[in-house]
């Protein structure tokens, strides 16, 4: 029986089109993956479902009746229910005390927190997820917090629950449980869409696949009629990514050398024991499942995060430095985030690019900052990294994605650091944009610059890197080169390596 | 003699407890009230003015409770929806209220400094004949209403914040207003309510202030307590109990510096002993999880 | 926080719709008291600069610049300094006390006194950013207790071991005529603390336009994770501004005690409010100096007026402190007012 239909769905935004007449349907107790690339248009599509966008065309129809949501709440009542990857929780609030929110059950003008532990207690036993309802939330472990996120979307009756990459945050055992519970939910007549770009848990686990590409469904596949290869092509289709840069070796003596590096925070282990070099004349990436501490990795590496072991640029020990001596010593650094630690979103497109080597010769003499030559070091650079931009005096907060990351981009690799390292170097980025912006890394490796690519977007990684170091549980589990560089084989160290198949 | 100071200690911590929980209020609700002081002040003036005209307390404390919910409405409006700084709000509704308080006790009755007048009396106190004695006992009887009023407040806050629905909500709001608002709690309507309302406990501080045992109004006559109040906020973690058990502490260095004085120290040392003594409980208990708000 | 994005030129619409505002609310106050707004008006307009208005507004601009300057140079690198009483009084404490019992020659003591109140001044804000930065307490709290510390200390110093027993009031001995500060250069109607403040207004100006202290300072108010990223020691920053901030509050009480008061009286330094007032006008600048001069020196002209408006028509100056407030609540509520997007 066919529990939700989504037909002709179209979605604009400033005239790229992210979702171009999706249709996509699913049967009660069936499990349905939604699969893509990052940017393929999957989480667009999803967010109109669950109400939060509008589509421009198209119609949802549940149970076959039209639905026309305005809100989440709305998509609530119709019964579809949202597990997001970044759950919506009070950290200070006990389970019960989440759960409830919005909808407590009461004793005159009281919460009954009787009822309401009952509630829980009988929700998480009826579906298998049980869960103690006096826990604070921000003690409990992230499988844990996922499962109260399910929990609240079947308290609400949903029919059909939508999970955002469940398992990127798991660990595998975690995983496991997921997929028993999963089965269960869809056992009892639920209708589950897993959206998810991973393979290996859509054939463990999925009934029927939909696979997205460019915004368009490029495959609609039944999971046991299909096989790995097929669903490879659905995703990555004819269209081979823009630039594949021609792989070299370096023998050079390493520039950076990160020697036994281990994050500890509260008494976990967040990286372990990570030891690695990038060479002058490379580009090494690192792959991993979000969640198995590469951003913990690289803000060790800066010296924002404290950790044990060593770091050294060429040959000097900077193990103990701060930030700003280890970027002096000979690293640029493109931050994951731009807006919240790569700008300053206000100030201008200049004084962004200048910041950092402001006291520089070149920016600044005796104290006082050269504005002339800033300008016109912000205007060469506008004119060469093709920056779309009026003026440098322009607040950098007003560009695009696309043009503020190529600022970043042209902003450090002019520091002449020998050491780069780029964290997502093309997140939120327009096509047009990552062609250019992974041209100049490959241009900057030829230069013999060593670099450091961290992506969660495989495609990149494979385009970019000379060799691929795959991070799982906070060690570095596979060093890939050569023909071991391809999607199967990494996206199966990524998920755990000889555990998986 | 111990009496007397516990029934002083009582009377001093009155106006910054009321004050405190319409601070932890706004904090609860996730928004950072620092107008305290100058709402204190408004409620202090509309107190006397309300006296001078009508006679009546009653019609006092409800009209200082009216008007300072409506002083409140900027950082309710600018400080709960977004866009509005509540800091340079606080800022200017506090110097707002020292401009206005002053330049209408100039511009209707003429005067300048202190506002005394016939007509003001002192809140009733409930006096029991016979018992003023009896330790500890005596110094808990013989306050007026509000004294009562705001222990039953901190009773009635640990309620509605920890076993009502709304105090749920409110919790939730305050933690992560984004999450709130995605379970489908409308936000900025909850903190404007709970900014007005939290006008509403300062303009009972302010009454008590004018009214609990002085009967007039001063310039300035806050002189920092809903600083202290902020504070006090800090200290109790927006928990009804805590700020209690932290006003109760300013209170008592409030009393013994009083005392003190009448032991013949200057009174300009015994008036810094609440801001030291403030300062360093701030120091001693140690403000840790603050940091992410400092500014 | 508040240095938001806005160009120059919708920042100038929004303050001016502000002042507009506020002339109108104000208004409504004026009229409900009884009186005659445009009168009112008036009479504040042609104090501020007719007859010895003009005269009158410069030298009460001195120190409310000084104090609106030390308020931005905070808040240009994100720190609200509530404390400016406290670092004032601190400072003109210590230029009191060296004017009056150091034992070196007259100029020499006018230098030195100076130099002390800027070490009091700033180590006394300093200690309040210590407490923010080792212990979490937040600077705006603790700069503002320590006010209330420095308004007690100071009084009853005044009153008891450092009072001047010839006089009725609570204050100290007067400064000996060698140690003050001049208040006529050459005959020409320029004092010496206007040339003082006049110097640090353009170092504070230049270093903020083109400095490379002063560009580190802007950027960590507008996002403190991209300055901590690009290198800057944010700790030392912040210890350092506040030093500066404090120091120039100091600065502002010994140029009030050697220029113009030549004692240290009880409740003199505060009683005009050039604290808050300096604040509002460092807010309504959005902590630009250059903005911060023009609207210290219009809130300067405003009160000036207001002290005239009273002596005419008999209405408390006091107006125009909220004519003051009432902009600076005009310009934080205007998002709301015209709801952007």
């Amino acid at each position: 029986m066919t529990l939700l239909q989504m037909k002709g769905i179209t979605k604009r935004f400033d005239g790229v089109v992210a979702n171009d007449g999706i249709s996509l349907s699913v049967n009660s107790g069936e499990i349905h993956a939604l699969m893509g690339e990052n940017g393929a248009g999957k989480s667009t599509l999803m967010n109109i479902l669950y109400g939060l966008l509008k589509p421009d065309a198209g119609e949802i129809l549940v149970d076959g009746k039209a639905m026309d949501f305005t809100n989440p709440l709305g998509a609530i009542a119709a019964g579809i229910g949202m597990v997001h990857q970044t759950f919506r929780q009070f950290p200070d609030l006990t389970v019960w005390e989440n759960l409830v929110f919005q909808n407590e059950p009461r004793r005159g003008p009281l919460v009954s927190a009787d009822a309401a532990r009952d509630f829980v207690r009988r929700l998480g036993s009826r579906h298998g997820l049980e869960i103690d309802p006096d826990s604070r939330v921000r003690d409990l472990a992230v499988g844990i917090r996922q499962r109260l996120e399910i929990l609240k979307a079947l308290s609400r009756e949903a029919r059909i629950l939508i999970l955002d990459e469940p398992t990127a945050v798991l660990t595998p055992q975690e995983r496991d449980g997921l997929f028993t519970a999963m089965r269960e939910l869809a056992s009892k007549g639920m209708a589950l869409i897993l959206v998810t770009h991973k393979i290996p848990e859509v054939i463990a686990i999925t009934d029927q696949i939909t696979v997205m590409r460019d915004g368009r469904v490029s495959g609609t596949l039944v999971t046991k009629e299909t096989s790995e290869a097929e669903i490879i092509k659905a995703m990555v289709g004819r269209n081979v990514p823009p630039t594949i840069a021609a792989k070299v070796t370096s023998d050079a003596e390493p520039m950076l050398s990160v020697k036994e590096l281990s994050v500890r925070r509260a008494g976990v282990t967040i990286v372990d024991a990570v030891s690695f070099d990038v060479r002058p004349g490379e580009i090494v990436g690192i792959a991993g499942v979000s969640g198995n501490g590469q951003p913990q990795l690289i803000s060790a590496v800066m010296g924002l995060e404290s950790a044990t072991g060593a770091v050294s640029i060429g040959d000097q020990d900077i193990s103990r430095f701060p930030i700003a001596r280890r970027r002096a010593a000979g690293i640029s650094y493109v931050p994951e985030d731009r807006h919240l630690t790569g700008t300053a979103p206000a100030a201008s497109i200049a004084e962004n690019i200048v910041f950092g080597t402001h006291r520089h010769a070149a920016a600044s003499s005796k104290g006082f900052l050269r504005k002339d030559a800033i300008r016109a070091q912000a205007r060469k650079l506008i004119e060469r990294f093709r920056v779309k931009a009026a003026s440098e005096q322009l607040p950098i907060g007003s560009l695009s994605g696309g043009n503020m990351q190529k600022v970043v981009i042209a902003r450090e690799v002019e520091h002449g650091s020998p050491l780069i390292i780029v964290e997502e170097p093309t997140r939120g980025v327009d096509v047009g944009a990552i062609e250019f912006i992974h041209q100049t890394l490959i241009a900057e490796r030829d230069k013999g610059r060593a670099i450091l690519v961290v992506s969660s977007d495989l495609t990149e990684l494979l385009a970019l890197s000379d060799r691929i170091l795959v991070m799982f549980e906070g060690r570095i589990n596979a060093r890939l080169t050569g023909s071991d560089m391809n999607e199967e084989t990494v996206g199966r160290w990524m998920m755990g390596g000889a555990e998986t198949r | 003699m111990l009496n007397m100071l516990l029934s002083q200690v009582l009377d001093l911590m009155t106006p910054v407890l009321l004050a405190a929980m319409a601070g932890a209020l706004c904090e609860r609700a996730g928004v950072f009230n620092i107008a305290l002081e100058g709402k204190m002040l408004v409620g202090a003036f509309v107190a006397v003015a309300t006296s001078v005209a009508f006679g009546s307390p009653v019609l006092a404390v409800l009209s200082a409770v009216l008007c300072t919910a409506v002083f409140a409405s900027p950082l309710a409006l600018g400080g709960a929806r977004l866009g509005g700084d509540p800091i340079v709000i606080g800022i200017g509704l506090n110097l707002l209220a020292a401009g206005l308080t002053t330049y209408l006790l100039g511009a209707i009755f003429g005067v300048t400094g202190t506002l005394v007048d016939p007509a003001v009396t002192a809140l009733p106190k409930f006096v029991i004949a016979g018992l003023a004695d009896v330790p500890v006992v005596g110094a808990i009887l013989g306050h007026n209403a509000l004294v009562y009023l705001s222990w039953l407040l901190i009773f009635v806050f640990n309620i509605y914040l920890f076993r009502t629905p709304w105090g749920l909500r409110l919790r939730g709001i305050g933690e992560v207003p984004s999450a709130a608002a995605a379970m489908g709690a409308n936000v900025s309507r909850y903190q404007t309510a709970i900014v007005i309302l939290a006008g509403g406990l300062c303009g009972l501080a302010g009454a008590q202030l004018a009214l609990g045992s002085v009967a007039l109004f001063a310039e300035n006559m806050t002189a920092g307590r809903g600083w202290i109040a902020v504070v006090a906020v800090m200290l109790g973690r927006a928990h009804p109990l805590g700020i209690a058990l932290a006003c109760l502490g300013f209170g008592l260095a409030d009393a013994v510096g009083l005392r003190l004085q009448g032991q013949g120290l200057p009174n300009q040392i015994t008036d810094i002993a609440p801001y030291a003594i403030t300062l360093l409980a701030m120091i001693g208990l140690g403000l840790r999880g603050m940091k992410k708000r400092s500014v | 926080m508040i240095a938001a994005a806005l160009d120059t030129k919708s920042r100038l619409a929004a303050i001016l719709f502000s002042i507009v505002a506020a002339v109108l609310l104000g208004g409504l106050v004026v009229g409900l008291t009884g009186a005659n707004p445009i009168s009112v008006y008036l009479e504040i307009a042609k104090g501020a600069v007719l007859g010895r208005g003009l005269d009158e507004t410069l030298a009460r601009s001195v120190p409310l610049v000084g104090m609106a300057l030390a308020a931005a140079i905070a808040l240009r690198a994100g720190l609200v300094n509530l404390g400016g009483d406290g670092q004032m009084l601190i400072g003109g404490l210590a230029a009191a006390l060296v004017a009056l019992y150091v034992p070196v020659p007259g100029v020499a003591r006018a230098v030195l006194a100076l130099a002390a109140a800027i070490c009091a001044g700033g180590l006394y804000a300093w200690l309040a950013a210590i407490l923010q930065l080792s212990l979490g307490i937040p600077f705006l709290i603790a700069s503002l207790l320590f006010s209330y510390i420095a308004r007690g200390l100071t009084s009853y110093l005044v009153r008891y071991p450092l009072r001047d027993p010839a006089t009725g009031m609570p204050e100290t001995y007067r400064v000996a005529s060698g140690a003050r500060l001049p208040a006529h250069i050459f005959d020409l109607p320029v004092s010496m603390a206007m040339i003082v403040m006049a110097v640090v207004a353009i170092v504070i100006v230049v270093n903020d336009r083109s400095g490379v202290n002063g560009f580190e300072w802007r950027m960590t108010g507008l996002n403190a994770r991209f300055a901590q990223y690009s290198g800057v020691n944010l700790s030392r920053q912040t210890q350092r501004v506040a030093f500066l901030s404090g120091a120039l509050a100091g600065l502002v009480g010994a140029l009030l005690i050697l220029g113009q008061q030549y004692r240290f009286t009880d409740g003199a330094l505060l009683a005009p409010g050039y604290t808050w007032s300096g604040l509002m006008a460092a807010v309504l600048a959005m902590a630009s100096p250059i903005a911060t001069i023009v609207a210290s020196v219009f809130f300067a002209a405003l009160q000036v007026g207001g002290f005239s408006m009273e002596r005419a028509l008999g209405l408390p100056a006091v107006l125009t402190w909220v004519l003051q407030a009432l902009i600076i609540l005009c310009l934080a509520a205007r998002p709301i007012l015209f709801r952007k997007r």
